[in-house]
């Protein structure tokens, strides 16, 4: 349910994202180039490009983040579908919550839960972002998709867990638009804890 | 890196032998939460893949790991507080063959050797 909704903000960008399709004319493409270059499953990925969030609804107000939190470390990964992505476009229009997480780890898959729950509250206010490690990204497709958050998921290097000091999963980490760091949490968070945190950062008017 | 392990009851000319696989990470945890191993021993994790080799070279067991759980890294030390420095200690139950010796085999780091003589053998990752 929750991916189809995301699905919907996917298209209601406009944007040339992987996986979007619906439009007759992208089907008459897609038929006329015979399976070739729009088949396959990379318009369906769980955790792929269709799952980014959409524009920051009109009015959202994000209150600064102290001056003295430290900067997000940067970084480039790739989501389950093999779209390329970069933190800080995710951070530069709205706050950012990163789930580390893993396939195997069945509390991670809760905290992972229990942040898109958070996070899904403020719409396209905020974004969450699950982070795979690179030996993990082929069990993850399956994991994304029995959670079926309707949030990207990015397969990462170990210079991006070891840059969050994220040494086992889960670890949450909450980033200001902007790019700062404002908390993590080692081993999840409550839901109810996050969501505190979330409602503090986004004034609607 | 060995010791220990008494042997169970033998059936099929295998005896249920009890591991314990001890994560040396010391990692900050509550205690006995589910855990795998945290950095560098990440390869340490439920589903992760395993066999046991006799000192010949035979792989003897194999399997999968289950989960690990969060033991205090100084039993010695009451901390306190909740959140506490551990270990992951993930335990395992085989059947082995009489064999003067073993190595456990994970997908990275080195062999674990070990011979059985008391329970449980206690195994630390390196």
């Amino acid at each position: 349910m929750r991916r189809a909704r995301s699905r919907h903000d996917a298209e209601r960008l406009g944007s040339t994202r992987q996986g979007e399709g619906g439009a007759p004319a992208a089907l008459t493409l897609c038929l006329l180039l015979a399976l070739a270059a729009c088949g396959g499953g990379s318009d369906d990925v769980a955790g792929g490009a269709t799952d980014l969030p959409g524009p920051v609804p009109d009015g959202v107000v994000y209150a600064k983040a102290p001056a003295d939190a430290p900067r997000a470390p940067p970084f480039a990964a790739e989501l389950l579908d093999g779209t390329a992505i970069s933190a800080s476009d995710l951070w530069r229009e709205r706050p950012l919550v990163l789930v580390f997480t893993a396939s195997w780890c069945k509390r991670c898959a809760e905290s992972h839960r229990d942040a898109a729950d958070a996070v899904d509250e403020h719409d396209d206010a905020l974004a969450v972002l699950g982070i795979v490690a690179e030996e993990d990204a082929q069990a993850a497709r399956d994991y994304a998709d029995d959670l079926d958050l309707g949030q990207p998921i990015a397969v990462a290097s170990e210079r991006v867990w070891l840059d969050y000091a994220a040494r086992e999963p889960p670890v949450v980490v909450l980033i200001s638009r902007g790019g700062r760091v404002l908390r993590g949490w080692v081993g999840g968070v409550p839901r109810e804890v996050l969501a505190r945190r979330l409602d503090e950062l986004v004034e609607r008017p | 890196m060995l010791v220990a392990g008494a042997a169970c009851s033998s059936s099929g000319g295998e005896t249920e032998t009890s591991i314990r696989l001890v994560v040396p990470d010391k990692n900050i945890r509550t205690e006995g939460v589910e855990c795998a191993g945290a950095r560098p021993f990440q390869h340490v994790h439920a589903g992760a893949p395993y066999t046991i080799e006799a000192d010949d070279g035979t792989v003897v067991a194999e399997g999968t790991l289950p989960v690990g759980h969060a033991e205090n890294a100084e039993p010695g030390i009451d901390w306190g507080v909740e959140r506490i420095p551990t270990f992951c200690v993930v335990e395992l139950d085989v059947g082995l063959p009489e064999r003067p010796g073993y190595r456990l085999r994970l997908d990275r780091g080195r062999p674990l050797e070990f011979v059985v003589e008391d329970e449980p053998v206690v195994l630390v990752v390196g």
